[in-house]
């Protein structure tokens, strides 16, 4: 075996988490493209392969999606065009995504997904389960798992050439246990000429149809009804068992290029196992530890996992457990009310197909929500086993392991809920006249006036040191009187106020999923004045709705949005811009502008900061008609509550109000802390962020930098953050000039709107 | 590096019945526990040629939040196969003298193990704020170091680890600052060495053997509720509750100081404020009609972002280094915010 050898000789031992050696591994490969949205905990896949990209380690196109429902139908595209295609994703952007799943593996059209498992919503967790992935079960995906990250690496070529094989022709899962895995370093094996990788993925088989053959027109993806169906779904059926085949000689061939042995099923110690515990995940290497501990005992242990969970190495697990007497298996998901988790029912009716089996077999549920597994977890279940042994019986077949039923705590108040008079704004609303002569006149008082209204949301909650969140809410808060109850998207602002058990909200707080608040929200809306109408709720009771979203929320929540606009629900929608998805580690959105450094747009050899200028969400919101649309800042106080005020009284008297704060973000704007005012303002002054209205249709500039004598280039605002530094050298002229024009281009066009009343 | 990884020779004299040697960064996101516990366990992995794993600790939590980082340590040729938190440390290191108060920092620390704890005071005060019986406790200025080398906190701390860890070879630490920061940062690392090598110096250890050696009472945190006691749903149905968490921590050396006589009420601070920080009461104006007046902050929620002083027109409002009980003694409360204690 020479070549084994040799190419065993540039394999180098690193230190590398699953995430870092997931992200080396699709690197090497060099898929055609990636389609992705951010996730904790999978996010950092595509912004290492990103990074990797600038300095010119692959050539993989990055193509940023609107939500996991669009990064996967930007992987569909891709693999209908024939390409070989990456994604990453966790727990409720899997689900996003998940009526994709069946379309991707029901047309054939093979691809890689990390699924980094998390914790399904609700109540949100971002810890590590696998309720994620037993939704992929029934997904006609091939489903590979890595217990650590070495298995990480390997698992990445065998995922595209089991997917590619023409017995198979199927997507694939490469999944790994989120954070106990994604985030955790480890020795690991790997080749540092990506050459031997792509040597051994090889050239993508040829002869498949393709959307990019128009001499050779084909059509994908027509409707199928009853008869034909069923035939389909069969071929499906058929590339499983094919895979069954098709996996283990690959993972022969993957031994002898990296002399590591891969099996569907892995067995330690099980040889002469009398008892055994089954676990997925790296939750499986922390019973090895133990069995070995337990074998010194003189206990015969084993542990049993799988690398093929789909398809489900049905052979393999009989033989594996033939002669053990019991078994406890370990879910980290349940099933409710299956009376076991999903591994528990497989591995069940695997035995039960095995007339000779005799094993005793009981199931626990465990680490759910991301909850430790010790070493002492692994013994309690072994513990189970030997129990069941010397009983000769099983005496709870099912359970959950490590629950809690009752503890000390109260859920003492610890501040007393706002009254009305409370929340009695100083800024007061006058509604002038009627109908297209109607005017709003808001009389503001002195900011020193302001300061005895109470605050709707109480301090301690967990932002970063100067997040600007916070002094743009309270001021919009401050000019809104009488009952409010606020929607907040997923985002930094919704995860640092609401970490159980603690909220430091003082009014009625929502939260739904990412993407879905402003639906939501109308709906709560819409109950309020049904409930009314019915007399179910008092006449007098009035609340304000309020929908707090970060820009992120208005990538993936713009359908949702747009819809609220359009159906015109008494609500107001307050986004905070801090030009990233900030929550997930400073991931590009659609707000942030060109040339802007994130995560997932590196600055590099290769690479300027973000490709394509910012989104003008304001202007979206403005094209659905609706009552009212604002933008406002923190350093202009007088001008926020003014705004405020008025939205509060379209969305009272009239329909849905919109409105974008821009907020300073230090962490990922590389910006001092104290200065995220002056940085703001900044932004104003160069009129990136210009100070508008659009009430009834009309726009009108609040605030004209240039009428002030403050108008100053955009450079004067980028010099203020370590983000965008590097556009001041000469190299990057040409996208500092682009932007500066693009800013130029966005305000003339509103300073004419603001100037014609019909615009 | 020097150090050949294959060697294969290295052993550890202290390890877990797992074989493991395991430290615990305590620390405030910001402080630079990940970074500096990532380069301890690939100065250790890649240089040295142990076996380790490094992780830390998840959630959503933000910079100025406590975060917890780990590493194992083991000879070459064990594997390291658990990936649940480190209990029982034989190091730990306090990033931030502030955590004692609100952390079960020391929890699980093996008898005879070490702390190493950024503060200006003696280790046999920590001992008695620690209530360490069979400790080796190390102390010293650490955020004067950092201010002073232009560095970080978590540089000294990994100058300190050096000299606590006999097994850890100093040079393969260096050689693992001047990787880390050479490509991105190269105008860091003289400052990032300096840094380390005094926290090297100065950490002054002091070894604590009070009674018998009793075996780590550790005791695993568990939940807010269970499931008999725990609100349908995970609603939360006393809101506002984060009120009685204290953020004092999360600051960073720095605070504002309030002058009184010098403010005019304006209001500039509270409105940039993003920790609602500033305490106001119903007064009166130089005229005499009625007014809020501003009468001082409530520290507890400060991280010290120092926006406020950015914004105040006068001077009443000025950074000051952060000294032991300074905002103990000028903290002003907020007025009818909390019902009940913490």
């Amino acid at each position: 075996m020479a070549l084994k050898e040799q190419e065993l000789k540039v394999q180098k031992s690193t230190f590398k988490s699953g995430n870092e050696i997931a992200a080396i591994a699709a690197s090497q490969i060099n898929f055609h493209l990636m389609g992705f949205y951010p996730i904790t905990p999978s996010t950092e896949i595509a912004e290492m392969i990103d990074e990797m990209k600038v300095e010119g380690e692959n050539t993989i196109a990055m193509v940023a999606g609107d939500g996991e429902h669009g990064a996967a139908g930007i992987c569909y595209g891709a693999t209908v065009a024939g390409g070989r295609v990456f994604n990453a994703t966790s727990a409720n952007g899997y689900l996003y995504a998940l009526e994709q799943m069946p379309v991707q593996s029901g047309t054939r059209m093979p691809m890689v997904l990390d699924l980094v498992t998390r914790s399904v919503s609700g109540p949100l967790d971002i810890r590590g389960d696998h309720s994620d992935l037993y939704f992929a079960l029934n997904t006609g995906w091939v489903i590979l798992y890595a217990n650590n990250p070495q298995e990480v690496y390997d698992l990445h070529p065998i995922a595209v050439r089991a997917g590619e094989h023409a017995d198979v022709r199927l997507p694939v899962i490469v999944g790994f246990d989120g954070f106990f895995t994604s985030h955790q370093k480890r020795r690991v094996q790997y080749f540092e000429d990506g050459q031997v990788i792509r040597n051994f993925v090889g050239e993508q088989p040829k002869g498949f149809p393709n959307a990019l053959e128009p001499r050779k027109p084909k059509t994908f993806g027509p409707y199928m009804n009853d008869p034909d169906l069923i035939n389909n779904k069969y071929q499906q059926h058929l590339a499983m068992q094919n895979a069954l085949r098709v996996i283990p000689e690959l993972f022969a061939e993957w031994e002898q290029v990296s002399g590591r042995k891969l099996e569907m099923v892995e067995s330690y110690r099980m040889e002469d196992a009398d008892v055994a515990v089954f676990l997925l995940g790296s939750a499986a290497d922390t019973g090895k530890e133990v069995a070995d501990r337990l074998r010194e005992k003189g206990i015969k242990a084993g542990v049993l996992t799988l690398h093929v969970i789909r398809p489900f190495p049905v052979a393999e697990v009989q033989r594996a457990l033939r002669n053990v007497k019991a078994l406890v298996i370990g879910d980290r998901a349940d099933s409710y009310g299956a009376n076991g988790g999903n591994m528990a029912h497989e591995i069940k009716s695997a035995l039960k197909d095995d007339p000779e089996n005799k094993t005793l077999v009981a199931s626990r549920l465990y680490g759910v929500g991301g909850k430790d597994f010790y070493p002492d977890d692994a013994e309690a279940f072994f513990q189970i086993a030997i129990d069941m042994v010397s009983k000769n019986a099983v005496d709870v077949p099912f359970d959950y392991h490590g629950i809690t039923a009752v503890t000390e705590t109260q859920p003492l108040e610890v501040v007393a809920p706002l009254t009305k008079e409370e929340q009695q704004s100083p800024v007061k609303v006058e509604a002038i006249g009627e109908g297209d002569s109607l005017e709003l006149k808001v009389v503001t008082p002195p900011p020193r006036q302001m300061m005895g209204m109470a605050k709707r949301i109480s301090p301690g909650h967990g932002a970063c040191p100067g997040c600007g969140i916070f002094g743009a809410l309270d001021n919009f808060f401050r000019a809104l009187s009488g009952d409010v109850v606020v929607l907040f998207h997923t985002g930094c602002a919704m995860v640092v106020t609401t970490g159980y058990p603690y909220s430091a909200h003082r009014v009625t707080y929502i939260h739904n999923l990412f993407q879905n608040g402003a639906a939501t929200l109308s709906g709560t809306v819409e109950m309020f004045y049904e409930k009314k109408r019915r007399g179910e709720i008092e006449i007098g009771e009035d609340i304000t709705f309020v929908m707090v979203t970060g820009d992120g929320g208005m990538d993936i929540g713009m359908g949702p949005s747009i819809g609220a606009a359009l159906r015109n629900h008494k609500m107001i929608i307050l986004e905070y811009d801090n030009e990233g998805y900030m929550n997930t580690g400073s991931q590009l959105s659609y707000s942030t502008p060109i040339g802007h450094k994130t995560t997932t747009s590196n600055v590099g050899t290769l690479g300027g900061g973000k490709s394509f200028h910012h989104k003008d969400t304001a202007q979206i919101m403005a094209a659905t008609h609706i009552p009212y649309v604002f933008t406002a800042v923190e350093s202009n106080p007088q001008d926020l509550w003014k705004k405020a005020a008025k939205a509060q009284w379209y969305a009272k008297n009239v329909g849905l109000a919109y409105g974008k704060l821009l907020i300073a973000c230090p962490l990922n704007w590389l910006s001092e802390e104290r200065l995220g005012t002056k940085i703001v303002q900044t932004a104003v002054d160069c009129n990136f962020f210009p100070l508008y209205e659009v009430e009834r249709g009309h726009t009108k500039l609040t605030y004209d930098p240039e009428a002030k004598g403050k108008k100053v280039p955009v450079e004067e605002w980028l010099k203020m953050m370590g983000k965008t530094k590097h556009m001041m050298k000469p190299e990057f002229q040409p996208v500092l000039q682009a932007f500066q024009a693009e800013v130029d281009r966005r305000f003339r066009r509103l300073k004419a709107m603001s100037e014609h009343p019909d615009l | 590096m020097a150090v050949d990884p294959k060697q294969g020779a290295i052993r550890l004299s202290i390890k877990d019945e797992y074989g493991f040697f395991n430290i615990r960064l305590e620390s405030i996101g910001g402080y630079g526990a990940n970074i500096a516990g990532k380069m301890l366990a690939e100065a250790g992995v890649l240089y040295q040629g142990l076996n380790g794993s490094n992780f830390s600790s998840y959630g959503s939590e933000k910079k100025g939040s406590p975060v917890k980082a780990f590493i194992r340590f083991a000879e070459p040729q064990t594997p390291i196969r658990l990936s649940s938190p480190i209990e029982e440390p034989h190091i730990v290191c306090i990033f931030h003298e502030a955590l004692i108060r609100t952390e079960p920092v020391v929890r699980g620390l093996r008898p005879g193990g070490i702390v190493i704890v950024n503060t200006k005071k003696s280790p046999k005060e920590i001992q008695e704020v620690l209530h360490l019986e069979h400790a080796t406790i190390g102390t010293f200025d650490a955020m004067t170091i950092a201010v002073e080398t232009k560095s970080r906190v978590n540089m000294a701390v990994l100058g300190a680890i050096a000299r606590a860890a006999e097994f850890l070879d100093e040079e393969a630490i260096k050689s693992m600052i001047v990787d880390t920061f050479t490509k991105k940062y190269p105008a860091t690392v003289p400052g990032n060495l300096q840094c380390f090598d005094r926290g090297r110096d100065e950490i002054v250890f002091e070894t604590f053997e009070n009674g018998e050696a009793a075996p780590s009472a550790f005791k695993r945190g568990g939940p807010a509720y269970g499931y008999l006691n725990m609100p349908l749903g995970g609603v939360i149905v006393n809101p506002g509750n984060m009120a009685a968490k204290d953020l004092s921590a999360s600051r960073q050396g720095f605070l504002p100081a309030f002058n009184r006589e010098k403010c005019i009420d304006c209001g500039q601070c509270d409105m940039v404020c993003p920790d609602f920080c500033f305490v106001w009461e119903n007064g009166v104006d130089k005229r005499g009609r009625p007014a809020m007046n501003l009468l001082g902050i409530d520290y507890q929620y400060c991280k010290g972002c120092l926006k406020c002083v950015e914004a105040c027109p006068t001077d009443a409002l000025q950074d000051a280094r952060e000294v032991d009980g300074y905002a103990k003694e000028h903290m002003v409360k907020h007025i009818n915010l909390l019902v009940s204690g913490r």
